[in-house]
């Protein structure tokens, strides 16, 4: 490494480049992909490539994952910025010089391929069941070791190990398809697999892929849901954390832009994003600008008081940086990205958040969701549900998508539960993918609903 | 073959396996314009080299980054490969056979290989200083890529080919607020395109934010309504995955076989097209590029294929197999043609959808669908009423079922269709 820091540090010189960061990157992987009992995937690879950036008032960017061709990233980044020249500021501070492993129980690259193996079969053959007409487990592992340094004289080296497994089942009865799927992750190792009742959760899945057969289409139109933690964190997620990334912010790009110090939100609503909690799918010690990672209080008693930075957005918006650049890979240039996404306990209980609801919907899970953050208008999908009449839960009803403005729905919250839970990993896109997690407590708002009724 | 290739296919004669090479290489220049200021610019580099190896009936996979490995790291990714072929029970079903292969016309521009980077960037700061030009009151961005690749299959079948392509992306993005509209145009290209699709691009998006910052939610509404191409591709985004191999053999599909009559259109996936970005010769596996009607006249006549699951199915690959050299083989479309048909639609006087979005929420087993409505219109006496914020709710069997195709075609990017008439609903 040492070579390639000099290397960069003489290329600045000649080409008259103040700042440059760059990473190197070495991706350890693992995945194994089942369907009905039969192997459709199981590879073990790894692969080492450089990310190099320089700025200038703006930023160039060069990759590669050719070994001959990692100088080359490096001045082919600097060129591209003295070549472009913007007139925009990029915090700096002070050099860091650290190291972290997130540190896991039981790594899993001690155990062995074999044993994967096993696992995903065992778990294919307690997914069999009647009626069930498909099954697909899909485990991964990976391990990212990053060696960051920039022209301030930072040098951070991260190890952060994810793992992931994953499965769902189809079923089917009179022409009538339905499926269902559970997934679990987390910057953990080998403990996570241990601590899953595997057959809690593969009965689970059947159970509710066979309730999704009997259920009807929801009723459509705009009404009370109960969201459960689950689709509370992807309700908060494109609700409000795409809205609060200052790069859209900055590019004139969300409708809360201008608001910092508004209330946008009823009081009591709590939003954080965390990516220093130890053990979810979107933790990190480090992002990818070096930057240490921070917990940041989005929304505090409903007002508005910080957006999710970068280097050259905390600069821009006079903010405290708090390390939410994040790449997909070292291909690629860091964005303004999310982490663990949560919304903070309130007091109320389960039962009596049902008792407010005279005719409404229970609604369950996450189905992933889309947001326009300059419109307002955001859709977040539930895996299952059920109707509400009166305080109590009747019929259950299907997967459906929900949507809602931005600026109306944060203040139509109308209780917050007491029953945070973030344990709902999964992949973020923004033009790149990256892992996080979301979660919170039950919640009831309004939102227009989707369905077929 | 480049020379990387050669020393391996040496190492690989000498092992008794079948097996087969996949590599790729290329390089791409990719401009971000944020309120219309040129902020990032990149260049980025991409070489490895893929390697399937059958043995004893079972599949082993490992892949290189670089094309200059050392002889010990190639003999390492053999080994690999060969002892994953061994443990990992993915059933292998034979590598394909050389077939002839004809060259698709008009996938390589000369011009986008070549073009110096600087005159790349000069390009997109004209298309920044053309955005700073047509503005009103919106805040503009977009993008310009333009990239060239290299890739080649080579397998123990005899099969030794590769192929070069050139591609062009444009986006343009307008955002006005108070009241907040949006408007975005996207479309890519294999050659190098003059300025004017770049005005085209700005035009096209600053139109659609005017219209959308004046639409309203629309009351709910069921009958007959137009999609247009952007929300059919969204709709077919939905049906499409029931039409993939894999899913059909592992019983994720409504189909198990063709035949089935599903409605009353045409839809084709053609890797063959001259000039169009989704086309190919040959594909991941060497298998030649096709036409293949997936959808004719109504009734379902073939699925989405690679030589795997063709095997599996007892059916011919239909060239469908996409491919990084990270990656195995996975099936997936090359350009999707919705074939036009009768109606004349393109003077519509009723509910019309332009865009929608959050395909991704949406049941592909069951149909259901829940999509926002992004933008759409309500045309009457001429007169355009825009609309958004509503969904557009349904299943998708059941609306394809009522689809008429419009006369007329339009190509996004690698998907290519008319309007269509369907029976629909908002909420």
């Amino acid at each position: 490494m040492e070579w390639l820091i000099k290397r960069a540090e003489e290329l600045a010189g000649k080409h008259g480049v103040d700042y440059y960061e760059i990473r190197l990157v070495k991706v350890t992987s693992r995945r194994l992909v089942m369907s009905n009992g039969q192997l459709r995937e199981l590879s073990s690879n790894s692969e080492l490539g450089i990310g190099a950036r320089a700025f200038n008032g703006t930023w160039g960017f060069s990759s590669a994952n050719d070994r001959e061709r990692f100088e080359k990233a490096i001045e082919t980044a600097m060129k591209i910025a003295k070549l472009s020249r913007g007139d925009a500021e990029i915090y700096l501070g002070e050099p860091v010089r650290d190291e972290v492993e997130l540190k896991v129980k039981k790594p899993f690259t001690e155990v062995d391929i074999e044993e994967k193996l096993s696992l995903v079969k065992e778990i294919d053959g307690l997914l069999r069941g009647e009626k069930i007409v498909s099954r697909t487990v899909n485990y991964g592992d990976s391990i990212v070791e990053t060696f960051y340094f920039n022209s301030l004289g930072s040098e951070i080296r991260t190890v952060v190990p994810r793992i992931r497994l994953g499965f769902s089942v189809t079923a089917k009865e009179n022409g009538e398809m339905q499926d269902f799927w559970k997934s679990f992750g987390g910057t953990l190792g080998w403990e996570l697999i241990e601590g899953i009742d595997l057959h809690y959760w593969t009965a689970h899945v059947k159970e509710k892929a066979l309730e999704l057969l009997r259920a009807s289409s929801p009723p459509s139109g705009e009404m009370d849901v109960i969201a459960d933690p689950e689709l509370t964190g992807v309700f908060i997620h494109e609700a409000l954390g795409h809205a609060v990334e200052a790069d859209s912010v900055k590019n004139g790009d969300s409708i809360l832009a201008g608001r910092l110090g508004e209330k946008i939100a009823v009081e009591g609503l709590n939003v954080v994003d965390d990516p220093t909690l130890p053990g979810k799918f979107g933790s990190y010690p480090y992002d990818d600008e070096g930057i240490k990672a921070k917990r940041v209080e989005i929304i505090k008693d409903g007002v508005l008081v910080s957006y999710l930075n970068d280097r050259e957005t905390a600069e821009y918006f006079g903010l405290e940086p708090n390390g939410h650049a994040r790449a997909e890979s070292y291909s690629h240039q860091p964005l303004v990205r999310m982490g663990n996404t949560y919304v903070e306990p309130g007091d109320w209980s389960f039962e009596e958040i049902l008792e407010e609801v005279k005719n409404g919907l229970y609604m369950l899970g996450d189905k992933g969701g889309e947001v326009d953050t300059a419109n307002g208008t955001f859709t977040f999908g539930a895996k299952l549900g059920y109707i509400v009449e009166n305080g109590e839960i009747t019929e259950p009803v299907r997967d459906v998508a929900l949507s809602g403005k931005i600026l109306d729905v944060l203040k139509n919250i109308m209780t917050i539960g007491n029953d945070t839970r973030v344990e709902f990993p999964g992949y973020c896109g923004k033009g790149q993918w990256v892992p996080v997690d979301d979660g919170g407590p039950h919640i009831l708002t309004r939102a227009l609903v989707g369905g077929l009724r | 073959m480049i020379e990387a290739v050669e020393r391996l296919v040496k190492l690989l004669e000498s092992e008794n396996v079948e097996w087969e090479v996949f590599y790729q290489f290329g390089r791409s220049g990719s401009f971000r314009i944020e309120r219309e200021t040129l902020e990032r610019s990149q260049r980025k580099f991409y070489s490895g080299i893929g390697l399937r190896v059958g043995l004893k009936g079972r599949l082993g996979f490992s892949y290189i980054t670089g094309l200059h490995p050392g002889e010990e790291e190639l003999k390492k990714l053999v080994e690999r490969a060969v002892k994953l072929a061994k443990i990992s029970e993915v059933p292998f079903r034979g590598f394909p056979a050389g077939e002839r292969v004809n060259r698709v016309k008009g996938i390589y521009d000369r011009a986008i290989d070549e073009i110096p980077f600087e005159e790349a960037h000069r390009l997109a700061l004209e298309y920044a200083e053309l955005m700073r030009e047509k503005k009103g009151e919106e805040t503009l961005s977009g993008s310009l890529s333009l990239a060239v690749g290299t890739s080649g299959v080579v397998n123990s079948n005899g099969i030794e080919l590769e192929e070069r392509s050139t591609y062009m992306g444009v986006s343009a993005y307008a955002v006005l607020s108070e009241p907040p509209g949006t408007g975005s145009y996207r479309q890519s290209f294999t050659s190098l395109q003059p300025v004017e699709e770049l005005e085209r691009a700005v035009e096209k998006a600053i139109d659609e934010a005017r219209l959308s910052a004046r639409a309203r939610k629309l009351e709910p509404y069921s009958g007959e309504l137009v999609l247009e191409p952007n929300a059919l591709a969204s709709i077919m985004e939905v049906f499409l995955s029931n039409l993939y191999g894999d899913e059909v053999y592992h019983g994720r599909s409504r189909f198990s076989k063709p035949g089935e009559v599903i409605g009353d259109f045409s839809l084709v996936d053609d890797s063959t097209l001259p000039e169009l970005p989704g086309s190919y010769s040959f594909d991941g596996e060497g298998t030649p590029g096709q036409r293949t009607l997936l959808v004719e006249d109504g009734t379902v006549r073939n699925f989405l294929l690679d030589h795997t699951y063709a095997s599996f199915l007892g059916m011919e690959s239909t060239g469908n197999a996409l491919r990084t050299f990270r990656s195995v083989p996975y099936i997936g479309t090359s350009n999707l043609i919705l074939e036009p048909g009768e109606e004349s639609l393109e003077d519509y006087e009723g509910v019309i959808v332009r865009k929608v979005f959050g395909e991704h929420t949406a049941n592909p087993v069951s149909g259901d669908f829940s999509l926002t409505v992004e933008l759409g219109y309500v045309v009457e006496n001429g007169e355009l009423k825009p609309f958004k914020d509503n969904m557009l709710v349904g299943n998708v069997f059941e609306l394809l079922r009522t689809l008429k195709p419009g006369r007329k075609a339009e190509r996004i990017s690698s998907f290519v269709s008319p309007r269509g008439l369907v029976e629909g609903r908002l909420v």
